[in-house]
C-alpha cells in the first residue's frame, strides 16, 4: 500500500512545557500547524503512524547506541515532567520493517522494552488523530557520534518506503526533529536560519536527494543532528516537493513543519 | 573538526550517567535537590565533576566530557521541578 501521508514536525520540549524564557504567540502559530497536520494524518486514515525520531539519550543510554533501531514490542510508554504516555504499536508492522529491513542489508537493533523519548512524544500529542491509531517508532541515532551519516540515512528510507509499499497497511510516515538548534552548547542563541531556509527552499522543489550529499560535520556545523530524521523520510519520498506549513524562528530553534503530497489526501483503499 | 555533540570519553561516564539520571529518573532527580552530595557519592563522581556540577557550569562540566545535551536537558529538568509554577502546559 502506497504511503498515505508524510509530515515533518518539530518536538522541541518548550512547545509542550512553556518556559518564561518562550514566545507565547511563536509557540501557539507552530501550534496551529500541528492543527494543521492533524487534519492531514485524519483525512489519510492511516492504520499506523511510522514515526521516525532520534532518542534523547532517553530509551538508549550508554549501554547501546545503535545507529537504526525498531521498536517493536506491543505498546510502548514514556514520561516528560507532568506528562505520562502509552501507545499501542503496530506490531505486525513493526515486525516486518525489522526482518525486511535485515533482508535488505541494514543491520537494524530492535526492541521490546524502552522509555519512550519526548520527540516521538510531542508531535504526538499534538497530531494524534482521534481516535488514535498505533504507531511504530523507528530511531535513527543523531546525538550520541558516531552517528550514521546521511547517505546511509537516505538509503535506509528509501528502503523502508520499499518495505512500506509491500505491505497491506496505510501508513503515515512522520519525520520528527530540527531544524537548526544546538542545545546544550555555546551556539545555543545562535541558530543558523539561513541554513534551515536555503534547505527548505531545495525541498520545495523536490531536491532532497541532495540531503544525502551532506557531511555529518556538515549537519552538526549548522545546528541540524536531527535532519538525519527528514533525511531519512526524504529517501521514502523521493522527489516529491516538500509545502512547508511553517517556519518559525525563535531565539533557539527553527521550528519547521513539513507535508509532502504522497497521495490524494483520503484516498480510498 | 571538533562536532559540538562529540563522542563522549569513557572517563566521563560516572558523570554522564548523574546527568542522565537527573535528566530521566525523577526519584534520582528528587533525592539530587534534597541532598546534592550524597547523590553525587551514590555515583562516585570524582572532585572535578562534583565541583563543575555543584557549580552548574556548562563549559566546564563539557571540558570533563560531558555531553552537551545532557548538560542542557539535566538543568531543564531541574528547572521544571525547581519552579513548576514557571512553566505554561499544554
Amino acid at each position: 500500500m502506497p504511503l498515505v501521508a508524510a509530515v515533518a514536525c518539530p518536538h522541541t520540549p518548550q512547545l509542550l512545557v512553556r518556559p518564561e524564557t518562550e514566545d507565547r504567540a511563536l509557540v501557539l502559530r507552530v501550534h496551529a500547524a500541528y492543527a494543521q497536520v492533524k487534519r492531514l494524518l485524519t483525512e489519510a486514515r492511516p492504520d499506523a503512524i511510522c514515526l521516525i525520531a532520534g532518542d534523547h539519550i532517553e530509551g538508549f543510554f550508554l549501554n547501546a547506541v545503535p545507529a537504526f533501531a525498531v521498536y517493536a514490542g506491543a505498546q510502548v510508554s514514556g514520561q516528560f515532567g507532568t506528562y505520562s504516555y502509552t501507545f499501542p504499536v503496530h506490531e505486525p508492522l513493526a515486525r516486518g520493517i525489522l526482518e525486511q529491513g535485515i533482508e535488505r542489508e541494514f543491520d537494524l537493533a530492535y526492541s521490546q522494552d524502552i522509555r519512550l523519548d519526548y520527540a516521538f512524544y510531542v508531535p504526538l500529542h499534538f497530531t494524534m488523530p482521534a481516535p488514535p491509531v498505533p504507531i511504530v517508532p523507528l530511531y535513527v541515532n543523531v546525538y550520541l557520534p558516531p552517528q550514521p551519516t546521511p547517505r546511509r540515512c537516505y538509503a535506509w528510507g528509501r528502503a523502508l518506503r520499499e518495505i512500506l509499499d509491500a505491505r497491506p497497511e496505510r501508513v503515515a510516515l512522520m519525520a520528527s526533529g530540527g531544524m537548526s538548534h544546538y542545545p546544550g552548547t555555546d551556539r545555543y542563541a545562535s541558530p543558523d536560519f539561513d541554513w534551515d531556509r536555503q534547505l527548505l527552499a531545495a525541498l520545495t522543489e523536490g531536491r532532497g536527494v541532495e540531503t544525502a550529499r551532506l557531511t555529518g560535520e556538515e549537519l552538526d556545523k549548522a545546528g541540524n543532528v536531527e535532519l538525519r530524521t527528514w533525511i531519512t523520510l526524504l529517501g521514502a519520498v523521493g522527489k516529491a516537493r516538500a509545502e512547508v506549513v511553517c517556519y518559525e524562528p525563535s531565539w533557539h530553534h527553527g521550528n519547521a513543519v513539513v507535508t509532502w503530497p504522497v497521495a490524494p489526501s483520503g484516498a480510498a483503499r | 573538526m571538533t562536532t559540538h555533540y562529540f563522542f563522549p570519553p569513557a572517563s566521563a561516564y560516572p558523570l554522564n550517567r548523574c546527568l542522565f539520571l537527573l535528566k530521566s529518573d525523577p526519584a534520582f532527580r528528587a533525592r539530587y535537590l534534597v541532598d546534592q552530595e550524597a547523590a553525587m557519592a551514590e555515583l562516585g563522581l570524582d572532585d572535578p565533576a562534583r565541583s563543575a556540577l555543584q557549580a552548574g557550569e556548562r563549559d566546564r562540566l563539557i571540558a570533563l566530557g560531558a555531553h552537551p545535551y545532557l548538560v542542557f536537558m539535566a538543568d531543564l529538568r531541574l528547572n521544571m521541578d525547581r519552579k513548576p509554577a514557571a512553566f505554561e502546559h499544554f
